[in-house]
């Protein structure tokens, strides 16, 4: 390289401040802004969206901590905890305030803006109150349609930000990192996991504006308001409570009772999977349940994580005693059968209020985090061992680090591909489990009416075979491409932190040039 | 010949000592109620370094000298024994003072793929110890580690580069500017180029030196090749099973080496001179185990000019020699784990494991006469072996045959005016030189 690069390098390292990423984009501005624009677009049109969405897990997680200071403290003092308690209350009305007025606000997908629920006016007769005068079918699959493809190019677009930034302001032209992308972007079957995982993250996100009704209306309070509906027997156009048209809608098994996938029932209302046993409708039904079942398993899985990476780097860098005290404790734990921990706890907590927090998934997802751990400690233990053998870690020492920097700086980054791959592996693990513990209901689970996959399962057991299939089996089919995405996705990560399988990645050959 | 010391002192009394280690001793293991014997990794080792010179410890893998460099450095605890680090005795530093200490001792490791963590950029390793130690400011550290760059012949660009896009000797090279960078006075350089090509090793070399003469550096040298050793060690130390053998200066100790540990490495460098006649000592079966080192000289089981006790002088050498091989057989096996079965067989006198041991011996002695004398013993060693207790025909094989070099741990012997010492009994008066015995001895091959 050139005398002049040499100099700038030795002035930009030594005579700024801060090597900033600020300065960098000051100094080039226009791929940042032609990244960037577009970006706040797509978030300023469904802001209100994720505004919503980050209240209520800040909520959540308000409620969950305080709630465990709670529960721990006031086994001490109940002074205290009736602090804590107030300081909870306070925080958590200025959270639902602030969560109300997004939730007023308007966004570019809504059902507002492209509703689909109308009805006819005449036996032919147009629609009326649908998306241009659509059909409700074809106005719901518009605004469904639009959202998936807004959500995968937002997503999409959050990566090409990353693109952008290795192209133009990282001073680094090549890091591992780029090996580990590149071998996942050439990954077929990974980058299905990936697009799975979007798909049933956008559910949760939008889950409410995906149904072609809602959750408010459909199921938990279907007696508040009337809809209109054309009345084939009086052939005039009529109101009814949502709850009593599903009463009328329900899905049992015969001919006359069931109201199968891609239909509508008697008061033009669509059902894209049909519906339930008691007529609601499955659709909206699963695209909450996606909701509480992405949260509580993303909390589970995270706990796990965290606390398996942390016991796998004690494990591996005091070894001896500190990793024999974490083995007793891990066998401890694996030998606790975790149904039986769920019944204990569900008990316990059954009229405490932690138990209600996130409709009782909160208490889920630190049982399951609980009973995981130590399968994925077990997993990041071996390389975690390997990494600590490594000379760099010696060197550390030798130097003086503090073993907490050691472990972040020298090991993490070492065993994180592997946690990532076996934490989406057993995240379908805690999906079965949830939709098991509904499954199984009597307390169990995700408290009704909130939506959770595994009670439809249970609804529809038995018409498996008869025309109301659709119940058990549809809910089934989308548990079962959850868990194989995420499959998917860890088989993939693992290939490309592997070079051995990645195969690609090997012979990096000296490219530095120069001395040596 | 006769002034025996229990450590070596430094001979040159107006230099600076600037490391000075006294009966250092590591062992690994051996606490708890179930442990086998402690690893006796180190066991025992003087030697005192002067400021700005260069001591090499040279040794076969697994004698230790890795273990000893990282214990100088606090890496590893000692399990006895004193460093002393510019007068203050470093093993008694604790938490923030050695944390400060660490800054004058650092260390350059063997293998430049596992030293430095791929997952930093170059600038980022050399930064590390600064900022481990909140070395002045920012914009002064980075500044520093370009210095560092440029010190190793490494360029400005490197900064922002990762380990992966290197060569091994650029790599090392980093290795060493990481080390320098807080300005130590002492470097343990482990192995530094064993891992390297050959051509890169030289330069390499040449960079450690005229690093040392820049910053005026001490440098403990560990390599496993003598011939690194003879171009860049003012000293050398060589060391064999957690003890140190030989030690002196450089050339003297290559051109007349003293100890037999010391001869036989030497003889085995390749020579090109084709009409010297030093003859080539091979030295027969490995070294023991750490774990089950010889009570006296650590060098007695292989030894080519080991002391034969009084009452068999006058056997021939193959008669000896076998007898030799067969105790480190009969060593070998008293070391094997007889397992649940072997046990209980063995109480019921069904023992059959060790039934393959007549075989060895006459192959051991096979074309050899064997006097009565020795026969009748080494037939009871035979026997106790195979009802299956080999310790007991160990230690009765011990009693049998051994000689002083088996009891009693050696001294250490100045054997010339220059600072050289000898870990062996050969040196005190009573006994033969080590020379005339090894030609002897070698010549009836
Ligand atoms: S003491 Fe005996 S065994 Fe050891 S080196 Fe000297 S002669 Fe050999």
């Amino acid at each position: 390289m050139s005398e002049t690069t040499s100099k700038s390098i030795r002035e930009d390292l030594t005579q700024r401040d801060e090597l900033s990423l600020y300065t960098r984009i000051a100094n080039n501005p226009r791929p940042f802004f032609k990244w960037a624009v577009p970006m706040l677009v797509l978030i300023a049109v469904e802001f209100p969206t994720y505004a919503g969405v980050a209240f209520g897990m800040l909520d959540a997680v308000v409620i969950g901590v305080t709630g465990l200071l709670d529960a721990a403290i006031g086994l001490v003092s109940s002074g205290l905890s009736q602090t804590i308690r107030d300081a909870q209350y306070a925080v958590v009305g200025v959270l639902r305030d602030a969560g109300g007025f997004v939730d007023g606000l308007p966004t570019l997908f809504s059902r507002e803006v492209i509703p689909n629920q109308g009805y006819q006016t005449g036996p032919n007769g147009p629609w009326e109150g649908t998306f241009l005068g659509l059909e409700p079918a074809y106005a719901w699959a518009l605004r469904a349609t639009l959202i998936f493809a807004y959500a995968l190019f937002t997503a999409y677009w959050v990566f090409r930000g990353w693109l952008v930034y290795r192209d133009h302001y990282r001073e680094a032209d090549w890091t591992p990192t780029d090996d580990i992308v590149d071998n996942l972007s050439n990954h077929q079957w990974g980058k299905f996991g990936i697009f799975v995982l979007i798909l049933f993250l956008t559910m949760a996100v939008f889950g409410s504006a995906l149904g072609p009704t809602t959750v408010e209306q459909n199921i938990q309070s279907p007696y508040s308001e009337r809809i209109n509906y054309f009345n084939e027997d009086t052939g005039e156009v009529d109101q009814v409570f949502p709850g009593d048209a599903n009463f009328n809608s329900k899905s049992k098994g015969s001919a006359e009772f069931n109201v199968g996938p891609m239909s509508y029932d008697d008061y033009g209302r669509f059902h894209p999977f049909g519906t339930l046993t008691n007529g609601r409708d499955l659709f909206t039904f699963m695209m909450g349940g996606a909701r509480i079942t992405m949260i509580v398993s993303a909390l589970a899985i995270g706990g796990a994580a965290l606390i398996a990476a942390v016991f796998s780097m004690f494990s591996a860098y005091y070894s001896g005693r500190v990793d024999l005290t974490i083995l007793t404790t891990a066998d401890g734990v694996v030998s606790i059968p975790r149904l039986l921990l769920l019944i204990l706890v569900s008990a316990v907590f059954a009229n405490h209020w932690i138990g209600n927090v996130l409709n009782g998934g909160f208490l889920l997802a630190i049982i399951f985090a609980f009973t995981t751990w130590p399968f994925l400690w077990r997993a990041v233990r071996g390389p975690a061992l390997q990494v600590a053998q490594e000379e760099w870690i010696l060197a550390a020492k030798s130097y003086g680090q503090q073993p907490r920097t050691i472990m972040r700086k020298h090991m993490f980054p070492y065993i994180v591909g592997y946690l990532l791959v076996y934490a989406s592996m057993s995240t379908g693990g805690i999906i079965i489990g949830l939709a098991a513990l509904s499954f199984l209901g009597n307390g169990l689970g995700i408290s009704p009416p909130t939506p959770a996959w595994g009670r439809a399962i249970s609804m529809g057991q038995d018409y498996v075979s008869g025309p109301s299939w659709h119940i058990s089996l549809l809910p089934g089919l989308m548990i079962v491409l959850l868990v194989t995405g995420l499959n998917a996705l860890g088989d993939g990560i693992r290939d490309a932190i592997d070079p051995e399988a990645g195969g690609s990645a090997e012979g990096e050959e000296a490219a530095a040039g120069g001395g040596g | 010949m006769s002034k025996t010391t229990s450590r070596p002192q430094s001979a040159a009394q107006g230099d600076e000592v600037l490391v000075d280690v006294t009966d250092l001793k590591k062992f690994y293991g051996g606490e708890g109620f179930f442990a086998g014997p402690p690893v006796k990794a180190v066991n025992g080792v003087d030697f005192t370094i002067k400021r700005g010179e260069t001591l090499g410890l040279v040794g076969e893998s697994g004698c230790g000298k890795s273990t000893l460099g990282r214990t100088l450095l606090q890496l590893e605890t000692p399990t006895e024994g004193s460093i002393t680090f510019d007068g203050t005795d470093v093993t008694t530093l604790s938490g923030s003072d050695l944390k400060e200490w660490r800054r004058n001792a650092q260390m350059v490791f063997q293998d430049p793929e596992s030293s430095l963590n791929d997952r930093m950029t170059v600038g980022e390793i050399i930064r590390e110890p600064l900022d481990a130690h909140d070395w002045k400011t920012k914009q002064e550290r980075r500044e520093r580690v370009l210095d560092l760059l440029s010190a190793v012949g490494l360029r400005d660009e490197h900064y922002f580069r990762y380990p992966h896009q290197f060569s091994g000797g650029q790599r090392q090279r980093v290795g060493i500017a990481r080390a320098l960078a807080l300005e130590p006075e002492f470097l343990v350089l482990d192995e530094p180029v064993s891992a390297l090509d050959v051509s890169v090793q030289a330069k390499i070399i040449s960079l450690l030196e005229d690093l040392q003469e820049e910053f005026n550096l001490t440098y403990l040298f560990i390599a496993h090749d003598l011939s690194v050793v003879r171009h860049i060690c003012d000293r050398v130390a060589v060391m064999y099973l957690g003890k140190i053998m030989e030690l002196g200066e450089t050339e003297e100790l290559f051109q007349d080496p003293s100890n037999p540990y010391t001869k036989s490495l030497i003889s085995a460098i390749p020579r090109p001179d084709p009409t010297d006649t030093t003859r080539r000592i091979t030295l027969p079966g490995t070294p023991p185990s750490p774990r089950d080192a010889p009570e006296g000289c650590p060098f007695a089981t292989r030894c080519p000019a080991k002391i034969r006790p009084e009452e068999y002088t006058h056997l021939d050498e193959d008669v000896w020699d076998g007898i030799e091989r067969f105790r480190e057989v009969i060593r070998e096996r008293s070391r094997m784990d007889l397992g649940v079965t072997g046990l209980a067989r063995r109480g019921v006198g069904r023992f059959s494991r060790f039934d393959d041991l007549e075989e060895a011996v006459s192959d051991l002695f096979e074309g050899v006469d064997v006097p009565e004398e020795v026969r009748v013993h080494i037939e009871q060693a035979v026997e106790y072996a195979k009802k299956g207790y080999p310790s007991k025909a160990r230690e009765y094989l011990y009693e049998e045959f051994s000689s002083v070099c088996d009891r009693e741990k050696p001294k250490f012997y100045e054997t010339s005016g220059t600072a050289r010492y000898s870990y062996c009994h050969r040196h005190a008066n009573e006994y033969e030189d080590v020379d005339p015995v090894i030609s002897r001895r070698t010549s009836d091959e």
